[in-house]
């Protein structure tokens, strides 16, 4: 199979092969998309009824690519007699300027076509193959092609238009053109997409932000987004590369939920080009030093999606924050439960550790004021829906037995949840990290409530059960004969004892004794679950750990980036450097875009990270991964007013500098210089990292440089 | 003959403030055909104070299906969102307040309480 080749504006999106064509599959998403809903599910150029070869691809940028292209077998290329430029954009619409070159000292009559169709397939349906429930019609009208999908009161359309007039049928668009002596000819073609709403008007229409844009203003988008963002400068050329590729490919990610003007972040390309609760969340914990207009919009659109009911089918609770929001025909005749799907243990504890996290950094007071309801209800609702069990931890099991997901943790295959010998746990199931964000969010809750909503009882309140909720987990998790934590307890309050990655978030959650802390870092970067490109989501040796099984065995970079935070939280430097080092290495072999997951195999053997065969890429959290690499090395941490920066480089990172970065304390700069050696078993400081025990306060506001 | 819109709307003056809608201020209204023509409700948000009326007045949010449809929206029978998606109720106007109205809504009958469905397991 050819290479595809993608671009996408948010949750518009086009893939298709590497001619610029798109083949109608039933499996594959190829084909313009756009709020769940394929668009166009075949188009394809012929010139004189042949397909076209490639010659170069050029990927302009995130909303753009130009393909150059011959007539005929790659063989012919030397007697190409015309050539074929397809220059195409996506914003909101899809647009496609078609050149025709003639090479011949003679004019050239020729018959250009191309045909198009559709399917209107949900995604879902392409996930699992179904017949459509409606019909799909074509109607061939002045000047344009309209292709239409009705389903009783539901209704999608496509509309084709060319510049340079076209015989029309229903089938495609025809072109029969005589091009003189070295000469050219060319025509553009619009595609407009119809999510039918009142009036028979478009569902997004009268929303100044659902329109579609043209190319000058996604460019000045595009600039005055990387613009923002604090500006690296670094000796580790693949740091700043995957720096670059990671800001440009989160700005191709946003997307404009309906009913909203801000952007918030998707999940990732082709599959999950939507809200998810969970991954919103930690691609905007990973990147609000560095985009923080991202957190604000998506804390609100959480907030008013907050579950508010007892809803089985959704999986969905009073003060649950969503896991996933879809707008295609499988969540609109309810086939799916995404209208939203509630199916998440962890994105309501995660929701309030953004909200403080983001308050840290931006000082927006007035967010939190504004959230205190919802805040509090998630809150609530950990220690009521969330704890099913009723002895004091977080626990999940669906109630839509039919597609709701069985494990509600960002481990969320069937499989990912296992003790040692492979066994499944029974439900209800309590994942351990699930209980680390639990008591973060009871932490950082407390700050707010003391702060922001003057409610000192309520804070005295959470940090006591906080402190509870750690002393008992340091008991009931702590697997005696292995000396780490178990990944999960099963229904009868027993250790499902795999020994897994999901420990390095206990770390990030502080939720880690002390005293255990320095047996949890040596497993994370012991043989069992460090590759060598990073830590295994499930250790070498356990029953199910398989080094290309998705959730048993893979390196996840954004896994890793928490990780590498946690780790650095307690003080293991080195350790947090080893990871930050072996991911922003394995970025090289991606071009820097950091893939969803790579193989898990030893890097001894393979020498390269292998990406997972059906990884999804770009991947907002993977996008994210750099970034929270970059705060974690350079020790990055908002007290009050002030950025603290208290670097901590391996060695082979060299020179170092953030600047411009973004926060309550107006633009700031952090310096750092690779001086943790990075030599396996020990920490090993030179002298001028040892003269400094104190957080090194490098943070120089922008007038005192 | 029972009328669950209007029971509905009714019910909702005798609520008392809602705590998840103190930041919420707009109106709403609902123009639900049947056979004999549009009944339209007003509903107005304002910091937690919830009431609705009958009559046509300009709103900030204007909703519109059939009446015997929003009948089965009004009791948690079916979903105003998907509702949305598949065109089955169309608002003009500010989306927002329509999520917001939707807090108000029972659930579906009949669903459960994670927390009972394990305790009932267990005691089997």
């Amino acid at each position: 199979m050819t290479d595809m080749v993608s671009i996408l504006d948010g949750n518009t999106f086009l893939v298709s092969d590497s001619r610029g064509d798109i083949d109608p599959s039933p499996t594959f998403p190829t084909g313009l998309f756009s709020f769940d809903t394929r668009f166009l599910s075949r188009w394809e150029l012929t010139i004189d009824g042949e397909r076209l070869n490639p010659l170069s691809i050029d990927d302009l940028q995130y909303y753009e690519t130009r393909f150059f292209l011959v007539p005929g077998e790659p063989t012919h290329y030397v007697d190409a007699k015309v050539s074929v430029v397809r220059q195409r954009t996506i914003g909101g619409s899809f647009d496609e300027q078609l050149t025709v070159l003639n090479h011949q000292g003679e004019p050239v009559e020729l018959t250009i076509r191309m045909e198009v169709g559709c399917d209107f397939a949900d995604l879902f349906e392409i996930k699992d193959v179904k017949e459509k429930v409606g019909a799909a019609q074509a109607y061939v009208e002045e000047g344009r092609l309209r292709l239409s999908y009705r389903r009783d009161t539901f209704r999608r359309e496509t509309f084709i238009t060319s510049t340079t007039p076209a015989e029309i049928d229903e089938h495609g668009l025809t072109f029969r053109v005589r091009i003189e002596a070295h000469a050219e000819w060319t025509t553009n073609l619009h595609v407009e997409t119809m999510v039918e709403g009142a009036g028979g008007r478009d569902l997004r229409l009268g929303l100044i932000n659902h329109t579609s844009r043209i190319k000058t203003e996604m460019q000045g988008d595009l600039a005055e987004w990387i613009g923002r963002a604090p500006k690296l400068a670094c000796d580790c050329e693949p740091l700043g590369d995957t720096y670059e590729r990671s800001l440009a490919d989160l700005a191709a990610l946003r997307y404009t939920p309906l009913a909203f003007e801000s952007k918030v972040p998707t999940a990732g390309l082709p599959w999950f080009m939507t809200l998810f609760g969970r991954d919103s969340i930690f691609t905007c914990l990973q990147s609000l030093p560095f985009t923080p207009e991202l957190a604000g919009p998506t804390l609100q659109i959480l907030a008013v999606k907050q579950g508010t009911k007892l809803d089985d089918f959704r999986d969905e609770e009073p003060g649950k924050i969503l896991h996933e929001l879809r707008y295609g025909e499988s969540a609109a005749f309810e086939d799916q439960p995404h209208s939203p799907y509630y199916g998440a243990a962890d994105s309501t504890p995660l929701f309030v550790i953004l909200l403080d996290e983001y308050e840290r950094w931006t000082g927006d007071v007035e967010l939190v004021r504004n959230l205190e309801q919802e805040a509090r209800a998630a809150l609530r609702w950990i220690d009521t829906y969330g704890d099913i069990r009723g002895d004091g931890y977080l626990w999940y099991e669906r109630r839509n037995t039919r597609n709701g997901l069985e494990n509600q943790c960002w481990k969320d295959s069937f499989d990912a949840i296992s003790y040692r010998d492979g066994r499944l746990p029974s439900f209800p199931r309590a994942t351990c990290e699930l209980q680390g964000y639990a008591y973060d969010a009871k932490m950082r809750g407390a700050r707010l409530a003391r702060r922001v909503w003057h409610d000192p009882v309520f804070a005295d309140r959470l940090e006591r059960e906080a402190a509870d909720l750690k002393s008992r987990f340091n008991r009931d998790y702590w697997v005696e004969d292995g000396e780490y934590y178990a990944l999960a307890l099963d229904a009868e309050g027993g250790q499902v004892d795999a020994l897994s990655s999901n420990m390095g978030h206990l770390l990030w959650s502080g939720i880690v004794d002390e005293d255990k802390a320095a047996k949890v870092a040596a497993h994370l970067l012991g043989p069992r679950l460090f590759s060598g490109w990073g830590v295994r989501t499930l250790a070498e040796g356990e029953g199910r750990y398989n080094p290309v099984g998705y959730h048993v065995g893979t390196v996840w970079p954004f896994d890793n980036s928490f990780i590498a935070w946690g780790l650095r939280r307690y003080g293991f430097d080195e350790e947090a450097g080893r990871i930050a080092e072996a991911i922003i290495d394995a970025s090289q072999y991606f071009r820097g875009r950091l893939p969803e997951a790579f193989a898990g195999y030893d890097r001894v053997l393979t020498k390269y990270p292998v990406q997972y065969p059906t990884a999804c890429s770009p991947q907002a959290w993977s996008t994210g991964t750099p970034m929270l690499l970059l705060r974690v090395m350079l020790g990055l941490e908002p007290h009050d007013e002030h950025l603290v920066v208290d670097p901590a480089l391996p060695r082979g990172m060299g020179r170092l500098e953030l600047l411009d970065i973004p926060g309550r304390w107006g633009k700031i700069d952090a310096f750092g210089r690779g001086r943790v050696d990075i030599h396996h078993e020990q920490e090993v400081v030179d002298l001028e990292s040892e003269r400094s025990n104190q957080p090194l306060m490098q943070a120089l506001p922008d007038g005192g440089r | 003959m029972a009328d669950p819109t209007a029971d509905f709307f009714d019910g909702l003056g005798h609520r008392g403030p809602e705590p998840m809608l103190t930041r919420v201020r707009g109106t709403v209204r609902f123009d639900l055909g049947h056979r004999d023509g549009t009944d339209h409700w007003v509903l107005v948000m304002s910091e937690g104070n919830i009431s609705a009326s009958r009559g046509e007045r300009p709103a900030d949010c204007v909703v519109s299906t059939q009446l015997q449809f929003f009948d089965k929206v009004t009791v948690g029978e079916a979903n105003p969102i998907a509702a949305l998606l598949r065109n089955e109720i169309t608002v003009e106007g500010n989306l927002l307040l329509f999520h917001y109205f939707q807090r108000l809504l029972p659930g579906p009958p009949g669903a459960r309480d994670p927390r009972e469905l394990v305790q009932e397991r267990r005691q089997k």
